[in-house]
């Protein structure tokens, strides 16, 4: 900049002016960007805690608020940061641990306030005629459960329902609102289904609300301001709502792997989370996957029965045994019995060996690797608390869940699974031969009763010894496959005999072979003889 | 033999084939075997009675032998299908207890509940266990994944069966208890 | 031997008193054997064969139960508990497929030593009769077990017999005793396979053994001359019995001991129980159909059905189609070379369908 002719400038003021001018200039830009800085994070960190619909329960119309826009962009969601946990991440990547709710459920806002309707429809018989769009929309809702229960539009969307003038039916005034936000919309549908009183009539659970916000979509929802997360809509519908024991719904049993794949089994949507996506893959060939969804057993379980539906949370080690346990009654008591469950950090889960979406059928090739793998201290041990603990991420692949990757060949334990292994194999093997000598039997067409039912018995005890496996304990298991071993030993023998009875009827026969051999002589002998009188 | 076909010149009627059948009359054996092959062919011949004796008795045993014991009923020859089959008294099983039994080639499970007699197939229709009959809940329980069928009806009460046990036909007469085989 | 033949004849017997049967007797003990008339058997093991076949039949019927229910168990009881059941079951298996061997064997060396011409035309014609009564003991005995391959060919087997043009229909339901395989049809095989065969066979086998006997055996060296010729006359004859009649009696108990090593070292064999909901992956008629139905695979399904019908028309009617009186086998070589052709190709395709 040019000097100004006006100031009279002695050169040691003009280059002190100059470079203090400057220095301020610069403190100055400084300043202000940095202050600018602060106040966007403080306000970012301090509006994310903040629910906008909640300052509006007081308001006697529904909100129609934009999201949060202070937040961060969603696509780039604050993730809460990861705190200590021995117990890991089911699938063994490094993904943070959820503890307990970060953030508090908001209130519950106050139903939707509006004309009363009095059996009167007017919405439905405007929006039936205006366009397809809306026609079909109001089919769908005619059709739902709502529709059918008596929930009409204006018990969601306010208004007056008696008037069939727009400007009166959708007046703002009369309680009326477009669709809620995301998160308003959980608000909405909370607003009657926690309602005791409102849901007593129809009985229907009123917990939903208040589990919806310890999820971990919930959790994302009120803290990240998340508005991506499944809400009440996404997997319930919005005006198509059908009951969950209707089997066209979303949420009928068989149709929840499918829901729940519709989110998060999409590579592109998951990305942001670092998340695996191909657990419906990976579950629709698994035992549990193969009965729900092609033998249509609904009391297999689906994601909900393990995460939980409103309260969707990936177990972690103190809720997944009891998950299992759920269903598999027998087993559940059984580990109870074994060593593994005494443990804390160290114990293997029922997921630890049979895997999370891809249980599969058992076998005894469970118990050992074909080479054993390389051991080192920190194989079992924590390295800086000398404290045993079970690392989840050895038994990442299926092939690498046996009793072996913990436990070392030299250990004593090792020579006790040998004898759980020997004991259950020799079972399986002595059931397999009678099985094949009955069926040996029979193809001779002996009759082989007495065997069946002794083999039957064998079967029983052979399941019982392979479920004992689960106590760990050597002399259960051994007691158990010896009975199973004598039973098929019992039925092998009865099918045996059958087949010394034929094959002794079959070379008893030699005698008569020899017989007739001595009437053929004879015969020939005579022929002979005739003949040479013949000529 | 030889003399039924030497030829019958005084015979009024044969048939008139005989007339040309060439038949060389053997050598008459002397009794006294002073011929020049006597003693073999004596020898020869009474072997040949022999054996012939033989070749008929072991013929008609061969034959007789199987057919005469095929004949014979078998000690198992009850309830070959649709019979009926006893398993038990009301004083092995009295009112509130259930027991398994073998019917043919498969264990039933018989339980004397308060409607009655009830019989179904043991086995248990999740993988193949013999289930048991637990008196202490009143329920029938499979020991291997802890499955309970309703003893009244078979019908799957808790667990992993898939489907009820089949039932099987029980009637009850006096104080025995029958069951008959599908 | 008495002296006095005289005397004989004025004492008969106690039974030749009250039958009178003598002549008859002895007439039916003498057959027509020319020297040079060399027996292969055949006939005599087929004829033999239907003995046991009747015999052990009517054993099994006194232990086996003719419902879709019980049969497969009372067959397993037979073959397991019932004493010599086993044996008995697999002779009646054994000798059903040996019988049906030696008929065809037993025709097939009348043609080629052309003994269906004169004067045996109609002992050929009821030949051919028993022939197609022998296929059909086996088309009816073999669903009787009801295991799944009994069950299966039998369906299989109906279906090939509806495609018959015009009787095509009715012939399946009245096979079938209705639209599908069921109990009614195991009612209907097993009435016609142990009373209205057996029967069939028996009357029809006393005619074919009456002609034989009435018109003797044949010569193969020459034609028989419709006027008898001197040479006709004065040939010379074999005693049938006892000389003809052991020389069969060996045959016979060789085949004995044929059945009695077949039945102990390949036993008769049972599959699971019919199953009409579950068809198993191959189904297969038995050999002796075999050929018929490869064929059926591989020319169009219309010419399949008819060239077996055909043909069995040939072969009751040709003593009427070639009347040249000759009987060597070198100058009849058309006949013999057909003849010997179409029964390559039967058994290559008899082959194929158990190697396919």
């Amino acid at each position: 900049m040019s000097p100004d002719p006006s100031l009279k400038q002695t050169p040691e003021m003009t280059t002190k002016t100059r470079s203090s001018k400057r220095m301020t200039r610069t403190a100055r830009i400084a300043a202000t960007l940095g202050l600018t800085v602060f106040a966007w994070l403080g306000i970012a960190l301090t509006a994310s805690a903040e629910d906008p619909s909640a300052s509006a329960s007081a308001a006697p119309s529904a909100e129609v608020t934009p999201a949060p826009s202070l937040a961060p962009t969603p696509s780039h969601p604050v993730i809460p940061t990861p705190g200590p946990s021995d117990d890991g991440w089911l699938f063994a990547t490094s993904e943070p641990s959820f503890g307990p709710p970060a953030a508090t459920a908001p209130p519950l806002p106050s139903m939707p306030v509006h004309t009363a309707a009095n059996g009167a429809n007017s919405c439905y018989d405007c929006h039936s005629a205006v366009n397809d769009k809306q026609a079909t929309i109001a089919a769908q809702w005619k059709d739902s459960a709502h529709g059918k229960g008596g929930i009409g539009c204006a018990d969601c969307h306010g208004g007056d329902p008696t008037s069939d003038q727009i400007t009166k039916a959708m007046d703002p005034a009369a309680g009326f609102s477009k669709a809620p936000d995301r998160q308003g919309t959980v608000g909405l549908c909370g607003s009657c289904h926690a309602n005791p009183t409102e849901m007593k009539a129809s009985g229907l659970p009123t917990d939903q609300y208040a589990k919806y916000w310890t999820s971990v979509h919930g959790q994302r929802l009120v803290s990240a301001g998340d508005t991506r997360v499944a809400i009440c809509s996404d997997c319930h519908g919005v005006h198509d709502i059908k009951k969950v024991s209707d089997p066209s719904a979303k949420t009928f049993a068989l149709n929840i792997p499918k829901l729940c794949a519709g989110c998060h089994a999409d590579a592109q949507r998951m990305a942001p989370y670092g998340i695996p996506t191909d657990q419906f893959d990976v579950y629709s060939k698994s035992v549990h996957g193969v009965a729900l969804l092609e033998n249509k057993d609904v009391r297999a379980p689906s994601c909900v029965g393990c995460h939980g539906s409103h309260d969707a949370q990936p177990p972690t080690s103190t809720t997944v045994v009891e998950v299992c346990g759920k269903c598999h009654t027998a087993t559940q008591d059984l580990y109870g019995q074994s060593r593994h469950s005494e443990l804390s950090a160290a114990a293997p889960k029922c997921w630890t060996c049979h895997g999370t979406h891809d249980v599969s059928q058992p076998s005894s090739a469970m118990f050992f690797h074909d080479t054993p793998p390389n051991y080192t201290c920190d194989t079992c041990h924590d390295l800086t608390t000398h404290k045993l603990r079970l690392e989840l991420s050895r038994f990442a692949k299926a092939e690498d869940r046996r009793c072996d990757t913990c436990h070392h060949p030299d250990s004593e334990i090792y020579a006790q699974i040998q004898g759980i292994a020997t004991a259950i194999t020799g079972a399986e093997t002595a059931y397999a031969d009678a099985d094949a000598a009955i069926e040996r039997a029979a193809g001779f067409g002996m009759l082989t009763d007495d065997a069946d039912v002794a083999l039957v018995g064998a079967k029983t005890s052979l399941i019982q010894a392979q479920a004992a496996i689960h106590t760990t304990k050597l002399k259960t298991v051994a007691e158990l496959s010896a009975d199973a071993r004598q039973k098929a030993g019992d039925a092998q023998a009865l099918a045996q005999s059958k087949i010394d009875e034929s094959v002794f009827r079959r070379e008893a026969m030699v005698i008569v072979i020899g017989l007739i051999l001595a009437c053929v002589v004879f015969l020939y002998m005579l022929k002979r003889k005739l003949d040479k009188e013949l000529d | 033999m030889e003399s039924e076909l030497a030829p019958q010149p005084d015979a009024p009627e044969g048939p008139p084939a005989e007339e040309r059948v060439v038949v060389h009359p053997p050598e008459d054996p002397s009794p006294a075997g002073d011929d020049g092959q006597g003693s073999r062919t004596t020898g020869r011949r009474r072997f040949m009675r022999y054996l012939g004796g033989f070749a008929l008795v072991s013929t008609g045993a061969m034959i007789l032998t199987p057919i005469i014991g095929f004949l014979v009923p078998s000690k198992s020859g009850a309830a070959s299908g649709g019979g009926k089959q006893l398993v038990g008294t009301t004083a092995d099983i009295p009112p509130g207890a259930g027991k398994v039994v073998a019917l043919g080639s498969k264990p039933a499970i018989v339980v004397n509940t308060e409607q009655g007699v009830k019989a179904y197939s043991a086995i248990c229709t999740h993988l193949g266990c013999v289930v048991t009959y637990n008196d202490m809940i009143g329920a029938i329980q499979c020991p291997c994944h802890d499955g309970h069928f309703n003893p009244t009806t078979g019908a799957v009460v808790s667990g992993p069966p898939p489907s009820p046990l089949p039932a099987i036909t029980v009637s009850v007469e006096g104080d025995q208890i029958f069951l008959t085989e599908a | 031997m008495t002296a006095d033949p005289a005397a004989r004849q004025r004492r008969p017997s106690w039974i030749e008193q009250r039958t009178r049967m003598g002549p008859v007797i002895n007439a039916a003990m003498h057959v027509r054997v020319p020297m040079s008339a060399k027996t292969m058997y055949f006939g005599g093991i087929a004829m033999f064969l239907f003995v046991i076949q009747a015999v052990t039949g009517t054993l099994l019927s006194l232990y086996y139960k003719p419902t879709p229910e019980a049969a497969y168990k009372s067959v397993q009881l037979i073959t397991s508990d019932v004493n010599f059941g086993w044996l008995i079951r697999s002779i009646h298996h054994w000798a059903a497929n040996l019988m049906i061997l030696f008929v065809v064997l037993h025709l097939a060396r009348v043609f080629m030593q052309a003994a269906y011409k004169y004067p045996r035309e109609l002992t050929w014609v009821v030949g051919a009769l028993l022939f197609m009564v022998t296929l059909g003991f086996g088309f009816t005995g073999y669903l009787l077990p009801w295991d799944q391959r009994a069950y299966w060919a039998t369906v299989v087997g109906t279906e090939i017999a509806g495609s018959v043009p015009f009787v095509g229909e009715t012939l399946l339901l009245m096979l079938r005793g209705g639209a599908d395989v069921t109990g009614e049809t195991m009612g209907r095989f097993f009435g016609i396979h142990v009373l209205v065969l057996p029967l069939s066979l028996a009357g029809l086998l006393g005619l074919h053994m009456i002609l034989v006997h009435q018109l003797g055996l044949a010569n193969p060296k020459r034609p028989e001359p419709r006027v008898p010729t001197k040479e006709f006359e004065e040939e010379p004859l074999r005693p049938f019995f006892p000389h003809y009649i052991v020389d069969e009696l060996v045959a016979w108990y060789v085949l004995l001991a044929v059945l009695v090593v077949l039945v102990s070292v390949f036993p008769a064999g049972l599959e699971e129980q019919a199953n009409p909901l579950q068809t198993p992956a191959h189904i297969k008629p038995e050999w002796y159909y075999l050929g018929v139905y490869e064929l059926l695979k591989l020319v169009p399904r219309i010419i399949g059905i008819l060239t077996p019908i055909v043909g069995i028309g040939l072969l009751v009617m040709w003593p009427f189609l070639d009347r040249r009186p000759e009987v060597r086998m070198r100058r009849r070589k058309l006949a013999v070379g057909g003849f010997s052709l179409i029964g390559i190709a039967l058994v290559a395709l008899t082959v194929w369908g158990y190697v396919s």
